[in-house]
Parts: structure tokens; sequence; C-alpha cells
């Protein structure tokens, strides 16, 4: 009895994986040959093939789920997004001189937002919703670095990080989105 | 859409030239039996679906739902047949391997 269920409960976590087009006709294959060697062989055997073949399925039907779905794409633009707005502060500190401002400058933020909001929009133009993925991923890098971070860095620098730089990468999103949607 | 400059996995190979042996009956468990009775590989069923919605997003291979049978659970069959683009991917893999293995005394001695 608990094999029966334990067969019902892995068959239908598996099919939650396939496209469901697909779902019935797989389902169907498996129940044949299934039958098949209940026929051919003994219930037991049957019952293990059956169940060897849910789990070496689940690779691959998870790995083509992966690879189907539209957050993966979206997840990788993100991701891109990410890199390019570490360069972008890289880049932005080393051409304001020290003379000019310190480390933990006003200036450096006033430069640094509106491109961030630039890499927002780029994001949102590759794909829908990587802006808001890229300001999930801030804020997660922001509340990392606060928590574990051993640099004494201003409370207000950290506050805008915090604040201002997911929002940044929103708005530039939210602007290629409504220009999107008006033509 | 034709996408013939698609390159083919080997899985892939496989599964397309068991679709095109069993012609008007490829549906999984077919398929699936034939390579096993082919390779000896024992693939289970997620992997020959995997590769077998692969190979219809590279338009090789287009799918049907049969009618519903009852050793089947009153579940459909879903045929898988091989297009002009799948026909011509084989052909190309098959020119290469042929021209490839051409003259190799090893391999003509097994």
């Amino acid at each position: 009895m608990k094999q029966h269920v334990a067969l019902h409960v892995a068959t239908w976590l598996l099919l939650r994986l396939v496209p469901k087009d697909l779902r019935e006709s797989l389902l169907g294959d498996l129940t044949e040959e299934y039958v098949w060697r209940t026929n051919g062989a003994s219930p037991s055997a049957a019952r293990s093939w059956y169940l060897r073949q849910i789990c070496a399925s689940f690779p691959h039907l998870l790995w083509l789920m992966i690879t189907r779905s539209t957050w993966f794409p979206t997840l990788g633009v993100a991701l891109v997004a990410y890199v390019a707005v570490g360069v972008v502060q890289v880049i932005v500190y080393l051409a304001i001189p020290s003379s000019a401002a310190p480390t933990y400058s006003p200036l450096g933020l006033f430069v640094v937002f509106p491109l961030v909001s630039i890499i927002g929009y780029v994001a949102e133009y590759f794909r829908r919703r990587a802006a808001l993925l890229l300001s999930g991923m801030m804020l997660a890098a922001i509340t990392a670095l606060t928590l574990l971070g051993t640099e004494n860095v201003p409370f207000w620098y950290r506050l805008a990080y915090f604040v201002v730089g997911p929002a940044a990468v929103l708005m530039g999103g939210a602007l290629h989105s409504s220009s999107a949607t008006r033509s | 859409m034709k996408r013939r400059e698609e390159p083919l996995g080997s899985l892939e190979h496989i599964v397309l030239l068991a679709v095109m042996r069993l012609g008007e009956d490829a549906y999984g468990t077919t398929i699936r039996r034939e390579i096993e009775n082919a390779t000896g590989r024992d693939l289970s069923v997620g992997a020959v679906y995997a590769t077998l919605v692969r190979l219809e997003e590279k338009c090789f291979i287009r799918s049907s739902e049969g009618e519903p049978t009852a050793e089947r659970g009153g579940r459909a069959k879903r045929f898988f047949r091989m297009t002009a683009d799948g026909k011509g991917v084989l052909q190309n893999a098959h020119n290469i391997l042929r021209k490839l293995s051409t003259g190799l005394k090893d391999l003509e001695a097994t």
C-alpha cells in the first residue's frame, strides 16, 4: 500500500516538470510499459522498474524545465547588469580624483546612480523584469555587506546605496516599460 | 522556421534515428525500446521526452496526438514524425561520419 502511495506521489511530482501538452502521453507510456512488465514479470519487479524510471527521469526533465523557463534568461541578463553596475562604480571612483572628493562622497553617488538607472533601463530592454531582479540582487548584496562587512562606511552612504541604488534601477526599468507601452 | 544549422547532440542523434526507423509507429515507448534494443542502454522515459522536446523545438520532428487506448489507462499516445529538416540534419551527420571514418583501418577491422 505504502509503495503504491510512493509511486503516485513520485509520478505526481515528475509530471510537474513535464510540459502540459506532454503529460498525458508520458504518463500513458509509463503505464503501458508498467502493465506490460506486470504481465511478463513479477509485480514488484515492475514497480521497482517504474520507480527507477521516475528517479532517472527527474534530472532530465528538471534541466529541460530550467532551460525552457522564462526566468533563466532573465537571471542571466540581471547577472550581467549586476557586473556592469560594479564596473561603473569602479570606473567612476577611479575617474573622480581623491582631491576633488573623498572616498565616500555625494559627488560619486550623483554620478553613479543615473548610470545605474541607465543599466536598469538597458536590462529591462533585453528582458522583462530583469530590472526588478537586479534591484533585488543589489538589495541582497548591500544587506550582506552591511551585516558582514568590516569596512567603516558612513551610515548615510550605506542608506543611500540601500534605498537609492535599487530605486534607480527600478526607475530605469519603469522608464523602459512605460516607453515600450506608449510605442 | 527552418533551423537546419542547429547542432545535433549524441542522444538527439540516436533518438532521431529511432524515430526514422520506427516511421508511423514512433511514440515514447517504442522509441525507448528501439534504443534499448540497439544500444543496450536502458534510457529513462524522461531522457527520451526531454530529447524529443528539443528535437521538436529545432524543427527536426513534429508530433501529433493519437487515440486513447485501454492498455495505457485511457491515455493518448503522442506520435513523432521526422521532418525534412530532420532528415537533412541526419544525412549531413551521416556524411560527416562516413568521410571521417573512410580509410581508418582500425575501425574497418572491428
